[in-house]
């Protein structure tokens, strides 16, 4: 068997301050195989976005950071790597959506210019003209109207679904091995977002990549995980594959998360408590999605 | 009703080089007094922008704004600015990094001297607990909370000043279903005890069935529907409100036969 290609095992993480340590992530063990779309799904605050700093190394240089567990890629140990190492799979061989597009474009640079750095990672020989011509049919596949416009921008003069896809685009690029699209798709309008998710479906299964999707919106994750992972306050509390969760949701966060999932057919805002004891009930595993044993 | 808001004939042309974008296009309506007005529609469509001009960040190209029977100007009155509140649809880039939690909370309380000044500490902590967020985060950075975080402090922060008029941009897209519903909850109260007034921008029409009055649907730059949420979800007008609500992801049986229904009454027209 090939080694997963993410293997997150017993991941901790603290934040050291002055008022002493606070603790965010208990112990999460996940894995995504070849060409798996695995779902990452849970409360806010509870410590997804910090997991996927994690895997792309960017925590690591936080100083206050305390960082225990291991994780590796392909079957290597992500601690073994250099700096330089580390540096050199961000953009090629592992890419990151990020939850907030402002954080990852650049004020000062117009599109084109930062589509024209993405591709170079990858390319580095590759001229203007044929970065440009690339980065347009890419706008396009995400269905930006006019992507010559949108080159030419800043992204303030961008929407924020167009930022969005833009950094969509600029993830798929350079056909990375795992992909991690952190909420990818808050921006979009559920038609838009149609399109970005079967794009993203086409890219998995034409080269194999592996994705971690990240996102509150149920209806999604249901339509486009394989697996799903639900956690809460850093502790991974129920995983299974997508149908059997959905159907058959065990762990009582899972539940009052499925049962707070406000309706198009009305009824108004349901009425269930985001606090409570019976959330830090022991974790739950359907059946056959345990993780792999320690060799992987 | 009355309107306590009213956008008349209004346009917004952005020229950026030689493009030249029609962000809004002619644009008329109302916000009555009370009401949760939902606005969703194209990514693009000019909804932000929209917003942007009812706070007075940049004017309109064409047309008028007025708010309670008076024509908004160009500079805005410190009255304004504590009556119209405006949630941005990016948390992260409208709280000042510099600042902690706690201080871009208690800003808008010394700046428009909201309750006794002895007062106001113990307020910002309410504040964040109606939120959902322990009151010690007063403490922290911005760049030390989660993306829901965040958005939650924006949105504490907009309630804060006791305003009329709240415009919410994307307020809960980075908010698990659970908070999200505590916060909708929130604002349905605040809607009932205080009498306010919500613009709410959204994607997520499932959120806006259960908590828009009316609903007003944009595409490219122009208001193509605004009808009271009931007819949007069950008799659309517009075929693009009928695509739109055709494509949303939901989770329940009962949602789907909606789905299809809507669906198949689009393709017998078509
Ligand atoms: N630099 C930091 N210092 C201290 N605490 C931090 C720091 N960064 C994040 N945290 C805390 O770590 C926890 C996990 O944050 P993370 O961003 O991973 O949440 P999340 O699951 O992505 O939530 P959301 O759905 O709201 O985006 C949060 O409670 C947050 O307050
Ligand atoms: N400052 C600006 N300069 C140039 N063009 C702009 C500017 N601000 C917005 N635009 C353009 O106006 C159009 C409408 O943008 P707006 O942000 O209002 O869309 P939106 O409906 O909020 O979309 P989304 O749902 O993606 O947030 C877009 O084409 C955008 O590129
Ligand atoms: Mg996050
Ligand atoms: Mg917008």
């Amino acid at each position: 068997m090939t080694a997963p290609t993410l293997l997150i095992r017993d991941l901790t993480l603290g934040f050291r301050g002055w008022a002493g340590q606070v603790d965010v992530l208990h112990g999460i063990s996940l894995h995504i195989m070849k060409g798996e779309r695995v779902a990452l799904v849970g409360e806010s605050g509870s410590g997804k976005s910090v997991t996927a700093r994690i895997v792309l190394g960017l925590l690591q240089q936080l100083k206050t950071a305390r960082i225990g567990g291991r994780v590796s890629f392909e079957g290597q140990d992500l601690s073994t790597l250099t700096e330089r190492r580390r540096h050199a799979l961000r953009g090629t061989r592992m890419s990151m959506i990020f939850q907030d597009p402002t954080s990852s474009l650049n004020p000062v640079y117009r599109i084109g210019a930062q589509f024209h750095e993405v591709l170079k990672r990858a390319e580095p020989g590759i001229s203007q003209a044929d970065a440009r011509r690339k980065a347009q049919a890419a706008l396009a596949d995400v269905a930006i109207p006019d992507p010559a416009r949108a080159l030419d921008s800043y992204s303030f003069q961008l929407s924020g679904g167009m930022n969005q896809r833009v950094m969509i685009a600029m993830a798929l690029a350079n056909e990375p091995s795992l992909l991690i699209a952190d909420e990818p798709g808050t921006a979009l309008d559920v038609t838009v977002q149609a399109q970005t998710l079967s794009l993203m479906r086409d890219l998995v299964e034409k080269h194999r990549t592996s994705v971690l999707f990240i996102s509150h919106n149920l209806g999604v994750v249901r339509e486009f995980a394989d697996r799903v992972y639900v956690i809460y306050k850093g502790r991974i509390v129920e995983q299974g594959r997508s149908a059997d969760l959905f159907a058959d949701p065990r762990h009582p966060y899972t539940r009052a998360l499925l049962a707070a999932v406000p309706r198009i057919t009305g009824g108004g805002i349901p009425e269930i408590d985001d606090v409570s004891d019976s959330y830090f009930a022991p974790m739950v595993v359907h059946e056959g999605c345990e993780e792999p044993g320690e060799a992987g | 009703m009355t309107a306590l808001l009213s956008l008349d004939r209004v346009s917004k042309t952005f020229t950026q080089g030689r493009h030249e974008v029609r962000a809004v296009d002619d644009v008329s309506f109302d916000v009555r007094q009370g009401e949760c007005l939902a606005i969703v529609g194209e990514s693009g469509s000019g909804k932000s922008t929209i917003a942007n001009m009812i706070l007075g960040i940049y004017p309109p190209t064409a047309g008028t704004i007025a708010f309670k029977g008076e024509m908004l100007p160009a500079a805005r009155t410190l009255a304004h600015r504590r009556a119209i509140q405006l949630v941005q649809q990016n948390p992260l880039s409208s709280l000042n990094p510099k600042r902690t939690v706690g201080a871009s909370l208690r800003l808008p309380l010394d700046v428009h001297g909201l309750g006794e000044r002895s007062a106001r500490a113990a307020r910002v902590g309410e504040l964040l607990e109606e939120v959902g967020l322990p009151a010690d985060y007063a403490s922290r950075a911005p760049d030390a909370l989660s993306g829901g975080q965040r958005q939650r402090v924006a949105i504490a922060r907009a309630l804060a000043c006791q305003s009329d008029l709240v415009v919410l941009d994307e307020p809960t897209s980075a908010l698990d279903v659970l908070v999200q519903a505590r916060v909708l909850k929130l604002l349905n109260d605040l809607r009932k005890d205080r009498g306010l007034t919500y613009v709410f921008i959204t994607h997520d029409l499932s959120v806006v069935r259960n908590i828009a009055d009316r609903v007003a649907v944009f595409e490219r730059g122009r208001l193509v529907e605004l009808n009271p949420t009931e007819t949007i979800f069950s008799d659309p007008h517009h075929p693009y409100t009928r695509r739109l609500i055709g494509a949303v992801p939901v989770v329940t049986a009962d949602e789907v036969r909606l789905r299809d229904r809507l669906m198949e009454n689009e393709n017998e027209r078509a």
